[in-house]
């Protein structure tokens, strides 16, 4: 199958599950319990004005007129208008995109650089001490819920020793780079650290229980491939172990490990709502807790509708890679 | 998916001379010059296998020697340790398995130079011990002195690399280890993630260099592949499983090796397949003069391909000899059994018996101490409860056999009772034909 | 052992017949070979184990009520740490205070506060017995996780035989809807799902052992406090939508399943004698798909669990006493007394690691070859 049609392909089924997304989350407002126009009105208001309010956010219309109101806006980027404060649901929720997409970067490669090293020691000294320790970790980094592993790092390097802040985001990114690309450097360094600073608490909050399942999935992946007979011919064939482990076996091991990482990314994804959640930090995860809290529920469509687009992109993006890198699948997939 | 034209034969170099051998054909006359053209002595190899149900004896004090210029057969049935025996002897055997003991005396007069003085335990004459010299200067032998070829050539390449680049790649090893001779360190050569980072995203930082890469097409040219320039970008999938295995020979010889390791190399593949990838081995056994090692159950591969051949049963090798020695006087009953399992055309019905009984699992603790071929051995005498020597057949070095009659005749009189063994209660009437695949 | 135990339970299942074919003697041989093997396997044996009972005989185990709360006692320090608060104190001078300007004059004194044997993993911030909070917490966890994972098990099971058996349209119906329920990050999903939800299914169940007096008989006669709680809250939103967020992996390995044993001889030998549909998934596809159900069940019960603590740690639970609502209380005193926080996420982790130890051995000895992973 030719990239194009392989795009295409995926492209519609990607289509076709945002719709789905959509419609999802236009139903869980409709069966949820409560009139929307009670976030806005106190209880004993006029009945006159109520049927305003409820006329106005077009809750009077038909179910259907509703739906294709709500679903028309979503090309255009028009996800409503807040029930609490009134501003833009877009506006609100692309401010607070980079936070979470700089928080999952960061947590992701923290995990694949700690994780795939330690996935290569573990397998090549099996049965020693570094496979032990590798193993022991990878099983208690996904035992452990992120949001205590949080709260625990908070404790002790934040308020016992003072290492790191508790929370917040001093700084983000995008403001580092507006200063590089003005020429400001110092500032842009000063700002680079400060932010650096920040996202470390969160980003291994993020990052450990990705980097253990990653951990599990190069050592095991590694054994897999090292039992087979190719590696056994490579050796024959007067291959230094180094270049039987890495330009064979570890490679081989890592293309199906990015199926893998694309599907867990959901994982990361909600992960990295609590994360927000733990160390304040105003994402989109925030976003959508503060908003189910306040029952806004235009706010609570856009940001699960943003979620979960972002998660089917990436999913497209691994997919397509994981065919680039795999002569054995081709575009067929 | 197959590209095999039916005229690919013809590429071969040499092919068609002298392919159909008469199966009676003497060996070449090396016999007089004996042991000086020995280029590998194995002697008393031991492999043994740690696994949780207990210790595994794949290969039991086995001896062979393999000269220059010729093709040793060794023939068993699957389980007999013919495989391990060859892993053993080039230093393959992986973990849980372990060589126990035994020589692998090379004859390498350069590295035979340089160790005489560091450790004269590891030298004799020309001959160095491969088990006694450092696990690096071992490794830097393979590729250069030995390589191997295995059954199932689609597993035995790498799916995600494509068939050139694997040959290339067994090229640039010895081309960079040539370039600094001195240095075991360079075919260690540090591969690490960060080269293989580099490797896959920089155009042009390959491992391989251009000069490797032709070379590879030079080799496949060379086995018979058509079109080896497109070929060469191909990845294995795209191979049949006869081009793959010609591909294989080609990627083992890339370091010219001097001798060639040949693991059922067609049972994996079409009966038509099979005889042409015989012909490609053994023309290019005679264009470079290589010693080859082919291991198989067949005995008609053996037949038609070797000089001498080695007949394992248990771990161990029960005879050896000139081919015309052991297909025409076999002496270990076990021979005589294994060659009448197979229908002979000039002399049909009276030869054919299979030897009853199975062949034993290879578990330590359910050895005998007892000659291993006793239970299913239609001439087991008292002799054979216990453990027999390779001894000479009628005084002749060159044919051996780990058996009484060896030296001996049968008697009669001391013969065990045909239920002697019969406290066995796996034993049922499966046949011994050596038929199954191995491993 | 283990063999006459599953035996015992699917002899009292429906479906026994069928499921005693997980119990053949190779997968007892190969789960046995696989316990032999790995030590680890055994921990998790016992850890679960061990969890399980301390859950169900909660009343009777736990050395306080854990909902009793004793300002005097709050933020006692776990058994083995001491406590020191730096605390402003009047100075006194023969028994009385000491005025200066008007003022009575205090002084920086340290305080010391020492851990005690009635409350060994120390107090929360209402000196209420962390222990018996954990302790009680297990049972929410616990109840959460299986029933949960049975409920997911049930539907997705459903869902994914009848996808892989009639294949067609129904298939892809049923497998686009759950390639859209996986589009959702489940604890995002599960969020949403409570919002729409709320506490509407929330139940209180009676706790037999208090009901029946047993536990106060017990109690009072070791000397322990009594007045345990009457009933255990079963948090119903939470199981739902657990289990609704999670029944797409069961219908993905159950339709794989049902995809390949439905092209099986004896399923098309069944169908061409005119047995129904029904009767041939109950009696032919069910049991021999089951090895890859369990397993990945056993998965999910660790998932869930993480799940259901994440959901109360962010307070979308109605529990009163469940781990996750704990370190979120304990978050309250991350500068003051660390030990309210930790110590339920360690019985999350303890709990989870066990779980996730038994999935490893039945994965490995069974070797169904599942996805799925989860966490939080």
């Amino acid at each position: 199958m030719s990239f194009a049609r392989f795009l295409t392909k995926r492209l519609l089924q990607g289509a076709f599950v945002v719709w789905g997304v959509v419609t999802i989350v236009f139903g869980l407002r409709v069966i949820a319990p409560g009139d929307p126009a009670n976030v806005l009105l106190p209880p004993d208001v006029d009945p006159e004005v109520r049927r305003q309010v409820v006329a106005d956010l077009g809750l009077d219309e038909p179910l259907h007129v509703q739906y294709w109101e709500f679903i028309s806006g979503i090309p255009v980027g028009d996800l409503g208008t807040s029930l609490t404060t009134g501003t833009e649901v877009t506006a609100r929720v692309a401010r607070s995109i980079p936070a979470t997409l700089e928080l999952a970067v960061a947590a992701t490669v923290v995990a694949v650089i700690i994780a795939i090293p330690l996935g290569v020691v573990s397998a090549t000294n099996r049965h020693e001490a570094p496979d032990y320790g590798a193993t022991l970790f990878s099983l208690a980094g996904i035992s452990t819920p992120n949001f205590w592993l949080g709260v625990m790092l908070i404790i002790i390097l934040s308020v016992q020793l003072n290492w790191f802040p508790t929370s917040q985001r001093a700084i983000g990114l995008p403001a580092v780079l507006t200063f590089l690309f003005s020429g400001e450097l110092e500032a842009a360094g000063a700002g680079f650290v400060t932010w650096l600073w920040y996202i470390t608490l969160p980003a291994i909050t993020l990052g450990t229980y990705f980097t253990a399942l990653i951990t599990r999935l190069t050592r095991s992946g590694m054994l897999d491939e090292l039992g087979k007979t190719y590696v056994r011919a490579s050796r024959a064939k007067g291959l230094p172990e180094s270049l039987v482990r890495y330009r064979h076996v570890l490679r081989n091991t890592l293309i199906p490990i990015i199926t893998v990482v694309g599907l867990q990314l959901g994982t990361l994804i909600g992960g990295a709502v609590i994360t927000e959640f733990v160390f304040d930090w105003p994402g989109l995860g925030q976003v959508l807790i503060n908003s189910i809290n306040s029952r806004d529920w235009p706010m609570v469509q856009g940001s699960l509708i943003v979620i979960s687009v972002g998660f089917v992109v990436v999913n497209i993006v691994v997919d397509t890679l994981y065919s680039y890198v795999n002569p054995r699948v081709g575009f067929d997939g | 998916m197959s590209r095999e034209s039916p005229g690919e034969r013809d590429v071969t170099p040499n092919a068609g001379r002298d392919s159909t051998r008469e199966r009676d054909a003497s060996p070449r006359a090396h016999r007089d010059t004996g042991h000086e053209r020995d280029r590998l002595r194995v002697e008393n190899l031991t492999t043994r296998f740690f696994t949780e149900e207990g210790q595994v004896n794949a290969v039991e004090s086995v001896s062979f020697d393999v000269r220059e210029d010729e093709i040793l057969g060794i023939v068993g049935e699957s389980g007999s340790g013919k495989s391990v025996t060859a892993l053993s002897a080039i230093d393959l055997i992986e973990s849980p398995g372990r060589v126990t003991d035994g020589e692998v005396w090379l004859r390498e007069p350069d590295l035979a130079e340089e160790f005489r003085e560091r450790t004269p335990d590891a030298v004799d004459g020309d001959f160095v011990d491969l088990r006694r010299l450092p696990k690096g200067v071992r490794r830097s032998l393979r590729g250069p002195k030995f390589s191997m070829i295995f059954q199932d050539p689609m597993s035995s390449f790498n799916p995600s690399l494509t068939v050139g680049e694997q040959i290339a790649e067994a090229v640039e090893v010895q081309r960079r280890a040539s370039a600094n001779p001195r240095s075991t360190r360079s075919r260690t050569q540090g591969y690490g993630l960060g080269k293989l980072i580099v490797d896959t995203l920089v155009p042009g930082r390959e491992y391989t260099s251009d000069a490797s890469r032709e070379r590879a097409i030079e080799l496949l040219e060379q086995v018979g592949i058509p079109d080896p320039v497109e070929r060469a970008d191909e990845y294995p999938h795209q191979f049949s499983g006869g081009m793959l295995q010609r591909a294989m020979v080609a990627q083992a010889l890339a370091g010219e090796p001097d001798v060639l390791f040949a693991d059922e190399p067609t049972t994996a593949l079409d009966v038509t397949i099979q005889a042409q990838i015989l012909d490609l081995l053994r023309d290019i056994q005679r264009d470079r003069g290589m010693s080859v090692v082919l291991i198989t159950h067949d005995l008609g591969v053996i037949a038609r391909m070797c000089d001498r051949v080695g007949v394992m049963y248990a771990g161990e090798v029960v005879e050896r000899g000139s081919l015309a020695d052991v297909f025409e006087q076999p002496t270990h009953p076990y021979t005589q059994g294994l060659l009448g399992s197979i229908p002979d055309v000039e002399d049909p019905a009276p030869r054919l018996q299979p030897i009853e009984g199975n062949v034993p699992n290879l578990v330590d603790s359910e050895m005998p101490d007892r000659c291993y071929f006793a239970d299913r051995c239609p001439k087991a005498m008292e002799a054979c409860l216990e453990r027999p020597a390779e001894r000479p057949v009628d005084g002749d070095p060159d044919h051996t056999a780990r058996c009484v009659l060896a030296d001996g005749e049968y008697d009669p009189a001391t013969a065990l009772p045909d239920d002697y063994f019969e406290e066995d209660p796996e034993a049922t009437d499966a046949p011994a034909e050596g038929g199954a695949a191995d491993d | 052992m283990i063999s006459e135990l599953f035996g015992w339970l699917f002899a009292r299942l429906p479906f026994g017949d069928g499921l005693r074919g997980l119990v053949s003697p190779r997968t007892v041989r190969s789960l046995k070979r696989g316990l032999n093997r790995n030590a680890l396997a055994k921990v998790g044996i016992v850890v679960v184990v061990i969890v399980l009972l301390v859950a169900v005989f909660a009343p009777l185990v736990a050395p306080d009520k854990p909902g009793t709360q004793n300002l005097e006692e709050a933020r006692l320090p776990p058994l083995g740490f001491t406590k020191a608060t730096v605390q402003e104190v009047p100075v006194q001078e023969n028994g009385s205070v000491v005025f200066e300007d008007g003022e009575i004059l205090t002084e920086n004194r340290t305080v010391y506060e020492n851990a005690t044997i009635a409350h060994p993993l120390g107090t929360d911030g209402n000196g209420r017995d962390i222990l018996s909070r954990l302790i009680y917490g297990a049972r929410v966890s616990l109840l959460v996780g299986f029933l949960g994972t049975a409920l997911a098990m049930f539907v997705g099971v459903s869902v994914g035989l009848v996808a892989g058996y009639y294949r067609g349209k129904v298939d892809d119906v049923l497998m686009r809807s759950a390639d859209v329920m996986l589009a959702f990050p489940s604890i995002v999903l599960a969020i949403a799902l409570i919002g729409v939800l709320g506490d509407s299914l929330e139940q209180s169940i009676p706790d037999p052992f208090v009901q029946s007096g047993l536990s106060e008989a017990v109690r009072s006669a070791i000397g322990l406090p009594t007045g345990m709680p009457e009933t255990t809250t079963l948090p119903g939103t939470i199981i739902v939508v657990v289990a609704l967020v999670n029944w797409v992996w069961f219908a993905r390995v159950a339709r794989g399943e049902a995809l390949s044993l439905r092209e099986q001889s004896y399923v098309k030998a069944a169908r061409a004698l005119g047995a129904s549909d029904a009767k041939i998934l109950a009696r032919h596809v069910l049991p021999n798909a089951i090895t890859p159900i369990l397993v990945l069940g056993t998965i999910q019960i660790a998932a869930i669990i993480l799940l259901e603590s994440a959901l109360s740690f962010l307070g979308f639970s109605s529990a009163n006493v469940s781990w996750g609502f704990d370190i979120a209380l304990g978050r309250q005193y991350q500068s003051t007394a660390w030990w309210i926080a930790a110590m339920p996420g360690l019985a999350i982790v303890i709990t989870v690691v066990g779980l996730n130890l038994v999935g490893d051995w039945l994965r490995d000895a069974l070797d169904p070859g599942i996805e799925g992973e989860g966490g939080v």
